[in-house]
């Protein structure tokens, strides 16, 4: 990689959990004051800022003066999709150090939603409808992806089991890890299997839920890397795909959106392949995202994912330890930046549990947004290693 | 249906959708197609290859295949007093997914062949709805 290089030099994160008590904004400047402190950098060394969402009062609440400051919208795909947008802006010069934060109190005050009829401009659809199929009922997160799943158990003759079994090991890596939603927590499949149906055949241990955190990271160029504090973890490549392809073609309910075009482009500029790869920190709020994007990372081929996982390749000391700190489901929902700070954590060597030994290389995804009829998400990945 | 529930209004405010709408209450199952390369599309938008311009509503079979399902059992909405029966995922013949809900099947096979008919479900909405087909029964194809 050049000297231009886009690499992570500072990682934030506020204390992620249910009910923390904190608004939405302290947790951003919490996560904000703790990736400069990892950086070793002054918050007005910080010239361009990238949030999610609307936040016109962060900027002065924490102190920061950048040149540039914007919000990217594309859902769980965002985070990564903010380093994408970093390594263009630092290439270029016109950005020096970068800034991404993100953070959400979820859980301190839930939306109660409204039936979406009969006026008073409440809705009851908000950002987790997909349009007309409403009219049918179809509504909530779970809910393509439950299609997904019922498509995907169809196809390869695989059960709620092989479901379960995704599940089981993303909790034995949460129940380990000090501080996640899942510590002291392990599950067993019988217990999966007798948890109720949320969005069929999805059970609520298939499902994550939301919690409070807040996430930021500081890039930089690979030169000026050298001069920060914090361990230095290199992108060594980067990709970009969009569901409205397999709208196109007709397997929006049949992909996760890494094929054919993010998986493919990340590997290729890094010069990898999926055999590289010590850990994966996957973008997957519910079981079946798990399974899909093991087969399209090519980790394994189609139908394969549930041996795979069976096989104890994702489990801690397999081939492919994933999701090390409990995911999404018993980690944190910290969007995409759940699977971007472990892949930080992993490739620095700090995971405070389930470290992978000589964890060189890691494999990030991010995927979400722009939802509607076709389910279109953005899936981004990043390949994450030790700077070359 | 007394429970609250979304009207395509309150969904998708499109109107470049009406004249679909305004098919079902006639009891005509239109989907958008390209006049140049015939793609069907459903709802309203632009073909991947000419764009919008292009495009017009036709009559269309109304048949396809089970493509996936579900049921919401998540309260996530106060819409719908319970349950709805299941939101299906309908491949058309002419191509299209649909999301739509599959009334009258015992049970629920991807790949069963579907049909469309008309459900009136008040304030002069009717929304599109499948069946098995009649012939439905010994060979149903892979979705």
């Amino acid at each position: 990689m050049s000297d231009a290089g886009a690499t992570i030099v500072g990682l934030g994160l506020s204390p992620q959990g249910r009910r923390l008590g904190f608004s939405s904004r302290e947790l951003r400047r919490q996560a904000i004051d703790a990736a400069l402190n990892d950086a070793g950098l002054r918050r007005e060394q910080i010239d361009t800022c990238i949030c999610f969402g609307a936040m016109p009062e962060d900027l002065r609440y924490a102190g920061l003066s950048p040149r540039m400051s914007f919000a990217l919208s594309s859902g769980g795909a965002s985070p990564a999709l903010s380093v994408v947008v970093a390594a263009g802006l630092l290439a270029t010069g016109q950005a020096e150090y970068v800034l991404s934060v993100y953070g959400e109190a979820f859980t301190g005050d839930a939306p109660k939603l409204e039936p979406n009829h009969g006026g008073a401009g409440r809705s009851d659809i908000g950002g987790y409808s997909y349009g007309y199929p409403y009219l049918y009922g179809l509504v909530g997160p779970g809910a393509v992806y439950a299609l997904a799943a019922r498509r995907y158990l169809d196809r390869f003759g695989a059960s709620s089991e092989d479901l379960a079994a995704v599940a089981v090991v993303e909790r034995d890596h949460g129940s380990v890890r000090p501080g996640a939603i899942g510590y002291g927590q392990p599950i067993t499949v019988a217990e999966h299997q007798a948890s109720r149906m949320i969005v069929d055949p999805l059970r609520l241990l298939d499902c994550s839920r939301p919690t409070d955190g807040g996430a930021a990271i500081v890039l930089t160029s690979a030169a000026r890397a050298a001069d920060c504090a914090g361990s230095p973890v290199e992108v060594l490549g980067a990709g970009c795909g969009h569901n409205i392809t397999n709208w196109w073609d007709g397997t929006m309910v049949s992909r996760f959106g890494a094929a054919p075009d993010a998986a493919r482009r990340a590997f290729g500029e890094a010069g990898v392949g999926p055999e590289d790869m010590s850990s994966a920190q996957l973008y997957a709020p519910f079981t079946i995202a798990t399974l899909l994007q093991l087969e399209e990372y090519g980790f394994c081929g189609e139908g394969e994912a549930p041996a795979f996982v069976a096989e104890g390749h994702t489990a801690a000391g397999g081939s492919l330890p994933t999701n090390t700190g409990g995911g999404q489901l018993s980690g944190f929902y910290a969007t995409g930046f759940t699977p971007l700070s472990e892949g930080i954590l992993q490739v620095r060597g700090q995971a405070p549990t389930n470290q992978v030994p000589d964890a060189e290389l890691c494999l990030v995804s991010g995927s979400g947004g722009n939802g509607g009829v076709h389910g279109s998400w953005a899936h981004v990945s990043l390949v994450l290693g030790r700077p070359r | 249906m007394s429970a609250p529930r979304p009207y395509p209004g309150d969904v998708a405010p499109d109107r470049v959708d009406e004249e679909f709408w305004e098919g079902c209450r006639q009891g005509r199952y239109l989907l958008f197609r390209c006049t140049t390369c015939d793609h069907a599309v459903w709802p309203a938008g632009g073909c991947p290859r000419h764009g919008l311009a292009p495009m017009v509503w036709k009559e269309a079979t109304g048949q396809g295949r089970l493509h996936s399902w579900t049921v919401v059992h998540q309260r996530y909405a106060n819409s719908f007093a319970d349950p709805p029966p299941n939101v299906a995922v309908v491949e058309l013949d002419e191509g299209p997914l649909v999301h739509s809900t599959v009334l009258g099947a015992a049970r629920l096979e991807l790949g069963m062949r579907l049909e469309v008919f008309f459900e009136d479900i008040g304030q002069g909405v009717v929304l599109p709805v499948f069946r098995p087909t009649a012939q439905e029964g010994e060979s149903t194809g892979p979705g």
